[in-house]
């Protein structure tokens, strides 16, 4: 019987610091063991349990793509009461931590194949819809999909995560992105201004066999759900993804519950659908 | 009990018997402390409790204990000791009552299941033999037969034995209690028509005394849409947060994982530290608190709420069973006289 509890080593290969605010970094982690990286086979969406020996464990979203073989990658916002995110801030390259995973359900990639899709995220939420997102434009995969649009989120133009890579997607025909920031900031900003709800309803993407994926603050999600219903969106075809304490990441702890949903090993994503039928504790 | 086929030993040999098995198994019995019953490891010379009406602590601690290590770790960041060691001797839990034995068939349920193992617990359970001792006399709060156990109840016991006075009346639920007691045949005689009909008279009058009963048959499907009548409001007001009918509870199984620190540990060979995991509680408020300060069971109620509905409409959802086996313990133990039988009914009564 394997323990599910043990995590496996893995070491810090790089670290950017992705924001101006610099309480989000990305890192960058490879397994110690090329037997533990095979066996860490995941999917978009699914996540995994950052362990730092003496410190702790947080669940954490996979910000990499599958087909990113050598590595696993991780973007993690430090909480000032986060123990492990503290910790992990503060650590370097060539550092030795752990990971254990994957767990959750990950987004249902086969069933959005054939698809339009409109990804919208907010703040570093974007974690697992990048992983997504890199995914789909991988040469491999894109032609599965049909049109891709990304709708990203932040209070300001200095928050935005990712800025590189957006900048080189911005540059591809098969990808539509729109950047929005709640506020300029007083910084150079070509993109849009406002709220993700509301450029949301300003663009008003079509929703014709389409599929919309929302991550990002549940407060951002609540009022984004409206403006697609408007548009379209049927409450099956909008996928968000759940965030909660958890410990075991298994199902067994007994904590990240919404009803009777494990948000471990039910969710994290959840379709709206299943969502308006599951208690509003979240 | 159609053609059960029952044994006989007398109670003094018990303890004889329990003697011969210590090199293979670590026993657990009840005994006397304090004025109270727990669990205890058998040593020689140890007297049972025969008597006892349950332990004040549920015996779940003997498969998952209050605390237990995880793992060691260091000097650096590597994993030094993987528990939990198979092998080694086996677990003879003897005595415990029919509905702490249920308790355990439902933990097998949460720490089996179909797509992660809790290697720890099973790895425990798997070398456990269960004896359960039907109930003579139940308690006042005992409120079994509401949740379809009786005081003869066997769900997750191997061996049922019955007290007969002098007497104890065995009989063998699983095959593994077949096999436990044809090879402790020597101390056992056959039992006669008659210890059978005095045992179905002891139970037939054990199950009468328990008066405790509550409607509660369908209470999965009237929690079903129930998330937020208006009974939330009212039932959790007394509750001060303590958390001890979770502790008591022999099917409460939530836990947290911490990571300890050696302190000492500065040689190269010591482990640095330890992760060990411990009981957590649904009743306190850290338990679901987000990093970011956000969190889904803010007050009281909400978190009185997960208790109940963990146990009446999730579990029974998941695991097709009810995750309370009316024990009592939560009602005995509850510093403010919080009765969850009366919130049952008062859920039911407020619909």
């Amino acid at each position: 019987m394997s323990n599910p509890y043990v995590p496996m080593p893995v070491t810090i290969e790089k670290i950017v610091i992705e924001n101006k605010v610099r309480d989000i970094k990305t890192f960058d982690l490879r397994f110690n063991d090329k037997k533990d990286a095979d066996r860490f086979k995941f999917n978009c969406g699914q996540f995994a349990e950052i362990s730092i020996l003496g410190v702790g464990e947080s669940p954490i979203g996979i910000a990499s793509s599958p087909m990113d073989e050598d590595f696993v990658q991780f973007t993690v916002k430090k909480y000032p009461t986060g123990t492990v995110t503290s910790v992990l801030h503060n650590l370097c390259t060539g550092d030795v931590i752990g990971v254990r995973g994957p767990y959750g359900n990950g987004f249902p990639m086969k069933e959005f194949e054939g698809k339009n899709l409109l990804i919208i995220g907010g703040g570093f939420a974007l974690t697992t819809l990048r992983s997504l997102t890199k995914y789909i434009l991988h040469k491999k995969n894109r032609q599965c999909f049909k049109d891709i649009t990304l709708l990203y989120g932040a209070r300001g133009p200095g928050e935005l995560i990712y800025r590189s890579e957006l900048d080189e997607w911005d540059k591809r025909d098969d990808i539509n992105i729109i950047l929005t920031v709640d506020d300029r900031c007083g910084l150079d900003w070509k993109g849009c201004v406002g709220m993700v709800p509301n450029v949301l309803k300003e663009q008003a993407p079509g929703s014709k066999d389409c599929i919309a994926l929302v991550c990002g603050p549940f407060i951002m999600v609540k009022y984004t759900i409206p403006p697609l219903l408007d548009l379209g969106f049927i409450p099956e075809k909008i996928f968000t993804s759940l965030e909660m304490r958890m410990k075991c990441g298994i199902g067994k702890c007994g904590r990240c519950n919404i009803g009777s949903k494990y948000v471990c090993k039910d969710g994290p994503v959840f379709t709206y659908k299943e969502l308006q039928g599951m208690p509003n504790e979240y | 009990m159609e053609n059960k086929i029952f044994k006989l030993i007398k109670k003094k040999e018990i303890l004889k018997l329990l003697e011969s098995l210590t090199k293979e198994y670590n026993i657990f019995v009840p005994i006397e402390d304090n004025g109270d019953a727990r669990f205890s490891e058998f040593k020689s010379g140890q007297d049972i409790y025969w008597d006892y009406r349950n332990t004040k602590i549920s015996p779940k601690e003997i498969l998952f204990p209050q605390a237990e290590t995880l793992f060691c770790f260091g000097p650096e960041a590597e994993v030094k000791s993987e528990e939990p060691a198979s092998g080694g001797k086996g677990y003879l839990i003897f005595g415990i009552r029919p509905c702490d034995a249920k308790a355990i068939s439902l933990l097998d349920k949460v720490f089996g299941g179909e797509d992660f193992e809790d290697p720890y617990y099973l790895e425990r359970r798997k070398k456990t033999t269960v004896i359960s001792l039907a109930c003579n006399k139940p308690q006042i709060d005992c409120f079994c037969t509401s949740l379809n156990g009786k005081p003869d109840n066997e769900e997750g016991a191997d061996v049922i034995l019955f007290d007969l006075g002098e007497d104890i009346l065995a009989g063998a639920v699983t095959k593994k209690g077949e096999k436990f007691i044809e090879k402790q045949n020597k101390w056992f005689e056959d039992a006669g028509q008659s210890d059978v009909a005095k045992k179905d008279k002891i139970m037939d009058l054990s199950l009468k005394k328990i008066k405790s009963q509550i409607d509660i048959q369908n209470i999965k499907e009237r929690l079903d849409n129930d998330f937020t009548a208006s009974f939330w409001d009212e039932i959790h007001q007394k509750c001060l947060g303590c958390g001890i009918c979770t502790y008591f509870c022999p099917t409460c199984h939530c836990f947290d994982i911490t990571d300890e620190i050696n302190p000492k540990a500065a040689d190269s060979k010591t482990p640095k530290g330890k992760r060990v995991r411990c009981w957590d509680s649904c009743m306190y408020p850290l338990f679901t608190l987000h990093a970011s300060g956000h969190n889904p069971r803010p007050t009281y109620k909400e978190r009185m709420r997960q208790r109940i509905m963990h146990k009446f409409n999730y579990c029974p959802e998941n695991y097709s069973e009810i995750f309370c086996v009316g024990c009592g313990r939560c009602v005995r133990n509850c510093p403010v006289n919080i009765d969850l039988r009366e919130m049952l009914i008062s859920i039911e009564s407020t619909k």
